[in-house]
């Protein structure tokens, strides 16, 4: 029962995703049968309407002209324009008004004019109005085809997900659809072979290629134990995985929500523009209606007031305002994707560009998380010192205690009685009838061990950015165990990139003051918060908060406090699991370069986000009192028009440019 | 609260967005509505009570189809 419906989940998931894509296309094959469809007939009506100009009636006469026109119209705006006047006069009716009630008025009364010239002195505009339909398709037609490229990235990212995989079914290897896999099953996946979902190798060795993923370029190497991530390539061996997560649940499915929920987020700079869109076809209407009256009660010619008008309802266009912000975040945030960086939260990227400090957790952000012993320091036999150590260390489960364990390499542990865990100082216990005391100076104050003679050893220690582990038996030091955690590779070369851009940056840490300085200089780090209880970052990034807007960078696990009370919170992955809540940014991978890049990412799709509302205001504040003015001709109106929401895509889509 | 998804079929415009996000905040029992008019999707945050049928009927209010909705 369980397993079935396990099955079930992933199934509904995959069939949603295959939706997605030929619902895009069929929309721009839409408008592309209408594109055509009205361009048979509009052409011939561009040709009779320069004839008309140019002869002015001589071989046919102006009233065979306009049946002519009205009957070439008819299909233009009645058939190819069908959805639009449905959709236009509907928002009419019901208060809803949108882009199409414009453009469906217009095209109407201009369609209108020409059947009234039989009734009355009046000019005609229905060439006009089957013109302003088919540049009103057109124009739609090549914003779909850009909007389509604007998300062309997530696009991918829903495509990647594998169809089948290969599993060991009741001992022989079978090949099912993707959706049949469930939790536990081995997955058998050959070179160069994509791995169809996230698991846990369990025999074989290769290198994967994670960076459609991660962003991370280089294949990584898998063997027993490694975690691998469904959508990634098998390199080069064979490796047998057993599936830990599937459907909804992978990294993928994971990644592709954070991308798509955040586009329904909002960029505050982009309030403005949603209120002037909200009540911006409403207030078109009256525009119009007053440019009509104040046309024939100036001008005296009331086809002269229906041209204007017309004018003005199709320059009008609220798309390239609603468009700007959400058309730049999506082609930032595809980017983004592609690099393994996920933005949350739109917000972020207009806060980004305040930001002054960029404070980073130390362990597992700029460190790898995987303490190791680097140095020792003994009084007696190192053998003896490891034996005792590790014993006691490995009944506790400290990062610390982890790197002693394993160090020390025993393959019998001495027996330990009354051991006691001494929360954020160390461990005691007694092997024999020896007491023995293990953990760091306050520790050994507090036990009255006396630390003469060593302090320089322990300077020393910390001054390399070692943690200083004191081994004590029967209150007498037996030596010192000096335990580091290796930076990341690249950390020194993101923090001088952030120097050098201006930012401070700031390590944050529960280690010493000493220990954190060396690591500081080691990274080139300017500022440094030491001594911090894992509860109290939040409080110290409020303090910093003081001074300036602090970008914090955490792992997201137990940072999530910090997080959220800085102004931009960054989430650091760790490659194979992605910390969803508590970031305003997430990074696949766990390199520091990447908040590099979702800096510059932000800050670059912030400038297009502007440019694009500069356009898009800038568009309707000029070419609305031109159409008023009765400047611009009905046509070169619609022309306008199109061309605006155009430009501000196309524009978006000029974001791809720019390098992160 | 709760969060769904809505795939929304019929939207081209920039109003169109801002007409549907009106529609849905006038459901009692919606407190958050933001269409991604790239995806096609709407995103609301919604009362576990409100049955799915109140949010469909908000989407064809402001004449659009709803295609699903995804818990």
């Amino acid at each position: 029962m369980r397993n079935m419906q396990n099955n079930r989940i992933p199934k509904m998931d995959h069939k949603d995703h295959d939706h997605s894509k030929p619902a895009e296309d069929s929309e721009i094959r839409d408008w592309k049968k209408k594109l055509i469809g009205s361009w048979i007939f509009a052409v011939p009506i561009a040709i009779l309407m320069v004839y008309m100009r140019i002869l002015n009636g001589i071989i046919i006469s102006d009233n065979i002209s306009i049946i002519i026109l009205l009957i070439l119209g008819f299909p233009v705006v009645f058939v190819f324009g069908f959805s639009t006047l449905k959709s236009g006069l509907r928002g009419l009716f019901t208060f809803y008004f949108n882009m199409d009630s414009l453009i469906a008025l217009g095209t109407l009364i201009a369609y209108t004019t020409g059947i009234l010239t039989f009734f009355m002195e009046i000019s005609d505009y229905s060439g006009v109005s089957a013109m302003i339909m088919a540049i009103f398709v057109t124009g739609k037609y090549i914003e779909a085809k850009a909007r389509g490229r604007a998300s062309q990235e997530i696009k991918k990212l829903l495509e990647l997900g594998a169809k089948n995989a290969r599993v060991e079914r009741d001992g022989k290897e079978i090949e099912i659809p993707i959706s049949e896999v469930v939790v536990g099953d081995i997955l058998i996946i050959k070179p160069g072979e994509k791995i169809p979902t996230d698991g846990i190798v369990v025999k074989g060795e290769s290198a994967v290629d994670e960076s459609m993923v991660t962003g991370e370029s280089l294949p990584i190497d898998k063997a027993k134990g490694s975690n691998v991530i469904g959508a990634t390539i098998n390199q080069d061996g064979i490796l047998y995985v057993k599936a830990s997560k599937i459907g909804k649940d992978t990294f993928l499915a994971h990644i592709i929500e954070l991308v798509e929920e955040a586009q329904g987020t909002k960029v505050p700079i982009q309030k403005t523009a949603d209120y002037i869109t909200s009540i911006f076809v409403p207030s078109i209407l009256v525009v119009a209606i007053l440019t009509f009256f104040g046309w024939w009660y100036f001008n005296g010619e009331i086809g002269r007031a229906i041209g204007v008008a017309i004018s003005v309802l199709v320059i009008a266009c609220p798309c390239a305002l609603g468009l700007a912000v959400p058309i730049a975040l999506t082609v930032g945030s595809g980017m983004g994707a592609k690099k393994g960086i996920l933005i949350r939260k739109g917000e972020a990227i207009q806060t980004m560009k305040e930001i002054k400090y960029v404070v980073f957790d130390k362990t597992g952000t700029i460190t790898k998380g995987k303490p190791e012993v680097r140095q020792i320091y003994s009084k007696v036999r190192e053998s003896y010192l490891l034996e005792i150590a590790g014993s006691l260390e490995k009944l506790s489960e400290h990062p610390l205690s982890k790197a002693i364990v394993n160090k020390a390499g025993l393959k019998r542990y001495k027996p330990v009685k009354s051991f006691k865990i001494l929360r954020g100082r160390g461990v005691e216990g007694k092997i024999g009838s020896k007491n023995i005391v293990i953990g760091n100076s306050s520790l050994m104050k507090e036990k009255s061990i006396s630390l003469k003679g060593l302090e320089k050893n322990i300077e020393e220690f910390e001054d390399s950015g070692y943690t200083a582990v004191i081994i004590s038996e029967n209150k007498k030091v037996l030596g010192i165990i000096g335990i580091a955690d290796a930076v990341k590779e690249d950390s020194r070369k993101a923090i001088s990139i952030l120097n050098y851009a201006g930012y401070k940056t700031v390590i944050i840490t529960g280690d010493n003051e000493r220990t954190a300085k060396a690591i500081a200089k080691e990274v080139g780090i300017k500022e440094v918060i030491a001594n911090v209880l894992p509860e109290d970052k939040a409080k110290k990034v409020m303090e910093l908060q003081r001074r300036g807007f602090v970008a914090f960078i955490g792992d997201g696990i137990n940072d999530a406090p910090a997080l959220k009370q800085s102004n931009v919170g960054i989430a650091m992955g760790t490659g194979t699991d992605i910390a969803i809540e508590a970031g305003d940014l997430v990074l696949a991978r766990g390199s520091l370069m990447g908040v590099v890049g979702a800096i510059n990412l932000s800050k670059a799709t912030f400038s297009k986000i502007k440019q694009n509302l500069f356009w898009a205001f800038a568009y309707n504040v000029i070419a609305i009192p031109l159409a008023v003015a009765g400047v611009l001709h009905p046509i070169i109106a619609e022309i306008a028009m199109a061309a605006s929401s155009i430009t501000v895509v196309s524009n978006a889509n000029l974001l791809r440019r720019k390098r992160i | 609260m709760k969060k769904v998804k809505i795939n929304i079929e019929g939207m081209h415009c920039a109003s169109c967005a801002a007409n549907i996000e009106r529609s849905l905040r006038k459901v009692p029992g919606v407190k958050e509505a933001n269409v991604s008019l790239v995806g096609k999707k709407c995103f609301v945050e919604v009362d576990e009570r409100v049955p799915e049928e109140e949010l469909k009927k908000a989407v064809a209010r402001a004449g659009y189809k709803t295609l699903s909705i995804e818990g």
